[in-house]
C-alpha cells in the first residue's frame, strides 16, 4: 500500500511556527466573523484546512514562495472548508440559512439600494470600508493614493447617509 | 466629512442576505483584489458581489485579519533593522567612534552569551513527528481493496506508542470517524460507515500516542471497499 498524501517528506514542510500561528490566527478570525452555530466548528475547520494546507502537492509548496504565499493558501483553504462544511450541514442536516441574524426584508433592501445607487467607485470604496478595510488597505485594493480612498469613502458614506435619511422621512 | 460608519457598518452586516450562491467567487480572487493584483473592474465585480452576500462578506472580513496578521509577520523581513546605523554607514549621520563602539560591542557579546547560557527552555507543545523513515514511520498493513462487511485497518507498531488515533476522512478530507486511544494495532471500521462509504474511496491516517504526549503522525493511505456486503 502506498501513502497518498504526508508522507515522509517531512523536511520540506512549512515551519511549525509560522503553521501554528497560522492555525491561531484562522480560529480567531472564523471565530470573530463567522455565526455561533459554524464557530462552534472553528478549531475543526481550520485543523482540516491546515492539514489540506500541509499537504498540499511538494509542486505547491510554500517555501520557492515566500511566507505571504503561505497565507494565502491557508486563507484560501479555510475559506473553501467553510463552504464545504456549509454544503455538507445543509445536505444532511436541511437547514439553509438558519444562522440567525439576518433582519427583515424592508432593512435589508433599504440600506443595499442606497449602498447599489452609489456611483461605481465610491459604492466600491464604501463596501470595503464597511468590509471592515481600512483607508490603506482600500487604497491599496484598488490602486489608488491613500488620500483618494479617504476621499472617495468619506464621500460615500455621505451620499449613503443622505440616501438613507431621504428614505426615511 | 462625515461621522463614524460603525452604524452603517452593523446595519451593512446586517442587511446582508444569507444566501446559497454556487457562483460565489473563489477565496483567491478575494486574496488577489485586497492584494491589489486585479484591475479595477474585476474589484468592482467582487466587491459588489461581498455587498449581495453574508457569506461572502464573512470571507472578505476573515481576509482583512488574515492579511493584517500576515503583514504583522511579514514585518521584520520587510523591513530591516537599522543595523547600518549602528555600525555607522548611513550617510549623513555622525559616526561612533571605535573607543566608543568596542565597550558596547563586547558588554552586547557579553549580555548575549548570558542569556544564551541562563535562558529558560523553550515551552513546546508535544511535538508531532512525521514518518521520517528512520523506523518509528507508521505503516499501513491492511490491504488497500477490502469488502465493505468487514473492513479493517491495520497498521505497523511504533516502539513505545500506548495508543492510536484513527482519523478516516473522504477524498476531499471531509473527517466521517476518529477513533481515539485504540490501545491495538487495527482498527475495524464501524458498521454504518461500511454501509455508508461501500463502493466508494475512503482515506485514513494514524498518530501513535506517546507516553511523553509526543505523536507519530503516519502519511494518509488509501482504502477502497467494495460495494455492498
Amino acid at each position: 500500500m502506498t501513502p497518498t498524501r504526508g508522507g515522509d517528506a517531512g523536511s520540506q514542510d512549512p515551519d511549525p511556527d509560522s503553521i501554528e500561528r497560522i492555525r491561531q490566527v484562522l480560529i480567531r478570525a472564523v471565530e470573530r466573523h463567522c455565526p455561533p452555530a459554524l464557530a462552534a466548528h472553528r478549531e475543526d475547520l481550520v485543523q482540516m484546512a491546515v492539514l489540506r494546507l500541509l499537504e498540499r502537492p511538494r509542486s505547491e509548496g510554500s517555501a520557492p514562495r515566500g511566507a505571504s504565499y503561505l497565507w494565502r493558501v491557508a486563507y484560501t483553504v479555510v475559506i473553501d472548508e467553510i463552504r464545504r462544511f456549509r454544503r455538507q450541514q445543509r445536505q444532511t442536516e436541511q437547514l439553509p440559512g438558519d444562522e440567525g441574524g439576518t433582519p427583515g426584508p424592508e432593512v435589508r433592501s433599504e440600506l443595499l439600494e442606497c449602498l447599489g445607487a452609489l456611483q461605481d467607485r465610491r459604492r466600491t470604496a464604501v463596501t470595503l470600508h464597511l468590509q471592515g478595510f481600512r483607508m490603506g488597505e482600500v487604497a491599496a485594493a484598488l490602486g489608488w493614493s491613500e488620500k483618494q480612498a479617504e476621499n472617495l469613502v468619506y464621500r460615500g458614506l455621505a451620499d449613503l447617509r443622505a440616501c438613507l435619511e431621504g428614505g426615511n422621512t | 466629512m462625515s461621522e463614524p460608519s460603525d452604524d452603517l457598518e452593523r446595519r451593512f452586516r446586517a442587511a446582508l442576505p444569507d444566501r446559497d450562491d454556487p457562483e460565489c467567487p473563489t477565496a483567491d480572487a478575494y486574496w488577489a483584489a485586497a492584494a491589489g493584483e486585479l484591475p479595477f473592474e474585476r474589484v468592482r465585480t467582487l466587491v459588489d458581489h461581498g455587498a449581495t452576500c453574508a457569506r461572502c462578506a464573512e470571507a472578505w472580513r476573515i481576509l482583512v485579519d488574515v492579511r493584517r496578521a500576515a503583514s504583522d509577520a511579514g514585518t521584520p523581513a520587510s523591513d530591516p533593522p537599522p543595523l547600518r546605523s549602528l555600525v555607522g554607514g548611513a550617510p549623513g549621520r555622525p559616526r561612533l567612534r571605535t573607543g566608543t563602539l568596542l565597550p558596547l560591542a563586547l558588554s552586547a557579546m557579553a549580555a548575549v552569551g548570558l542569556w544564551v547560557v541562563l535562558r529558560p527552555p523553550p515551552v513546546r507543545p508535544p511535538p508531532v513527528e512525521r514518518g521520517t523513515g528512520n523506523g518509528a514511520a507508521v505503516r499501513a498493513e491492511s490491504p488497500e481493496v477490502q469488502p465493505a462487511r468487514d473492513a479493517v485497518l491495520r497498521w505497523s507498531e511504533v516502539p513505545g506508542a500506548s495508543s492510536y488515533n484513527v482519523t478516516v476522512l473522504t477524498p476531499d478530507l471531509v473527517v466521517v470517524h476518529q477513533a481515539v486511544g485504540v490501545s491495538g494495532r487495527e482498527f475495524r471500521l464501524p458498521e454504518a460507515l461500511r454501509q455508508r462509504a461501500a463502493g466508494s474511496e475512503l482515506l485514513w491516517n494514524v498518530d501513535a500516542v506517546m507516553p511523553d504526549g509526543r505523536t507519530v503522525a503516519s502519511p494518509t493511505f488509501e482504502l477502497r471497499l467494495g460495494a455492498g456486503p
